[in-house]
């Protein structure tokens, strides 16, 4: 109860955020901007070039939503550190952990927040993809549960490494820091890095990092049914339990790491 | 039998440590006092003392690195007691976006409560703090002393038993002031325990049963108002005059002031020569104005006891 108070109270705040709200316009433009072209190739398929435009449209919307669900991750960091680091610096964090509630309860409820906030722009970035691909004339064909779970784990797994970061440093370094391991993320696990000559160097930290593309929704994205990326229940559920055991790991040292530190106005 | 302490400080002591190897800065330094239910007691120093430290370790904000903090019996931070505990941290802060009512209903859930059923005690808090007729409007357009009412308002929401107020009268108007003045000693009189910190002394000694004094993160004084006020059993006598031949008698008796102002003369002498000093003025055909025992003001005890710059004396 508390939790989703502080939750409830938290997704509140996004909501006003201009940061938030200029991101959300930026998606509409996005949609305001992509009508054109994809009208155009909608108009320009015919029977003799059908595929071509099929993976014109394919790229254009990949690379959109990859570029929006990129946004998102960006997002996901910003609003966890940022909904922590505004309670410290306001001072509002006193009267609320004088309450008979625990840190942990108060941290849990920011990122209840978080993942709520998430959840709006998943479900957004899900419309948005849905309607671009019918503006180009094409259809999705990844089930609509797969571009929700798996952005929300990835979200989930950002928030959790800026909440931890946040903790013992200023919001702009924590995010800066989750950039950094998001990319170092992505060039342990390229093959040039894993098949060098230092791979043996390489190879524990590609183990320890989180692999954030692992856990991205891009492969689901195809829009043709030949090159849909058929995936079993297994190996959803193994991807899915490795992003949120990350995320969880990460969560118990934000906790930790927020119980012993010392609350007061920054 | 003596009850259990409200509030405890055994020997703490809080360092700020610097990172990166900076300098540490010792902020409290063996602090020890107590606090017993129902009293009213004034933490009182000057900047930088250490007050806020204090009542942030009180708090369960920071953690002591030596000594021992007990508070209602529990340790620092435990639910249990901050179930008793209403908390107004110094310059309130608020959430803008906020109105009251939603601001007051939000601590009371996290408080456990249902904040749909708390209607009607919001609307009784707001009104005993001045702001009826306000509550659907935004904090962020609040003047700082409806946000300080607000901060009342939000520490006795759930009616705790240990009231902590860091400065209670920042920001308010003489009336506001006053206001405060008289919510305290009703929660007084409903058998509240209050631990307090302000700057305005006169107030403090008005309401406060029990004085605390530090500076520079150490104790310099503790004790009951009254007896930390007492001053060595003097009397002060007012007369319509005083002929000069009569001085020497009251200094002979020991008198500490003859002060002779536009239509009176003040005599401050001890209590044992109180009648005689009465009966002399009366026989030399002067008038006794008053006859009051003498305390010294809070705000002399303070100053006697941090020095006018804040250093101790």
């Amino acid at each position: 109860m508390k939790i989703w108070t502080i939750a409830r109270n938290t997704l509140s705040s996004f909501l006003r955020d201009r940061v938030i709200i200029l991101l959300f316009c930026g998606f509409l433009c996005i949609v305001l901007l992509m009508m054109t072209p994809l009208w155009a190739a909608r108009a320009m398929t015919t029977v003799e070039n059908k595929q071509v435009m099929q993976s014109t449209v394919n790229g254009m919307v990949s690379a959109i939503m990859g570029f929006v669900s990129g946004c998102g991750s960006l997002l996901a960091a910003w609003s966890a550190a940022d909904s922590v680091a505004t309670e410290m610096k306001s001072g509002t964090i006193l009267a609320v952990v004088a309450r008979p509630l625990n840190r942990w309860e108060f941290l849990a409820g920011k990122y209840l927040g978080v993942l709520l906030l998430m959840l709006i722009y998943t479900l957004s970035m899900l419309g948005l993809s849905f309607f671009l691909a019918w503006l180009g004339g094409e259809r999705i064909q990844a089930s609509p549960w797969i571009l929700v779970v798996y952005p929300m784990v990835r979200y989930s797994l950002y928030a959790a490494i800026s909440m931890l970061l946040v903790t013992f440093m200023h919001p702009v370094a924590a995010v800066g820091l989750v950039i950094v391991t998001s990319v170092v993320s992505s060039l342990l696990s390229s093959n040039y890095v894993l098949t060098s000559a230092h791979a043996n160097v390489w190879r524990p930290f590609y183990y320890v990092f989180p692999s954030l593309g692992f856990i991205s929704e891009d492969k689901f994205l195809a829009l043709t049914k030949a090159s849909l990326v058929s995936t079993s229940a297994v190996e959803h559920l193994t991807v899915l339990g490795y992003g949120l055991d990350y995320a969880l790991v990460f969560f118990l040292l934000a906790v930790w790491s927020f119980h012993y530190r010392n609350l007061k106005r920054d | 039998m003596t009850p259990s302490p409200a509030i405890e400080f055994q020997r703490v002591t809080k360092v700020y440590q610097h990172r990166l190897g900076g300098q540490s800065i010792p902020a409290l330094t063996e602090v020890s006092f107590s606090v017993l239910p129902g009293e009213v007691c004034a933490f009182l120093g000057p900047n930088g003392a250490g007050k806020t430290t204090s009542i942030s370790l009180l708090m369960g904000f920071m953690y002591a690195d030596a000594g021992e903090i007990r508070i209602l019996g529990y340790e620092p931070g435990d639910v249990r007691a901050k179930r008793q505990i209403g908390f107004l941290p110094e310059n309130f802060a608020f959430y803008k976006y906020l109105n009251a009512e939603k601001l007051l209903r939000f601590h009371y859930a996290l408080g456990g409560g249902h904040a749909k059923s708390a209607g009607p005690l919001i609307a009784d808090l707001l009104r005993q703090v001045r702001l009826e007729g306000y509550e659907k409007l935004k904090i962020g357009k609040y003047s700082r002393g409806m946000v300080q009412r607000l901060g009342i308002a939000q520490a006795i929401l759930a009616d705790p038993q240990l009231l902590i107020l860091d400065e209670p009268t920042s920001g308010l108007d003489p009336a506001g002031r006053k206001e405060v003045r008289d919510l305290i000693v009703a929660l007084k009189a409903a058998g509240k325990t209050i631990f307090l910190s302000s700057h305005i002394l006169s107030e403090i000694e008005q309401i406060c049963d029990r004085v605390i004094i530090i500076d520079r993160g150490r104790m310099i004084r503790a004790g009951e108002m009254n007896e930390l006020l007492r001053t060595n059993d003097l009397v002060e006598i007012r007369a319509d005059q005083l002929p000069a031949s009569l001085e020497p008698t009251l200094l002979a008796w020991g008198a500490t002031n003859v002060l002779r102002e536009a239509h009176s003369v003040r005599i401050v002498l001890p209590v044992a020569h109180k009648r005689d000093c009465a009966e002399l003025l009366w026989a030399s055909g002067c008038d006794v104005l008053s006859i009051v025992p003498q305390r010294s003001s809070l705000e002399e005890l303070f100053l006697q006891s941090v020095g006018p710059s804040g250093a101790p004396s």
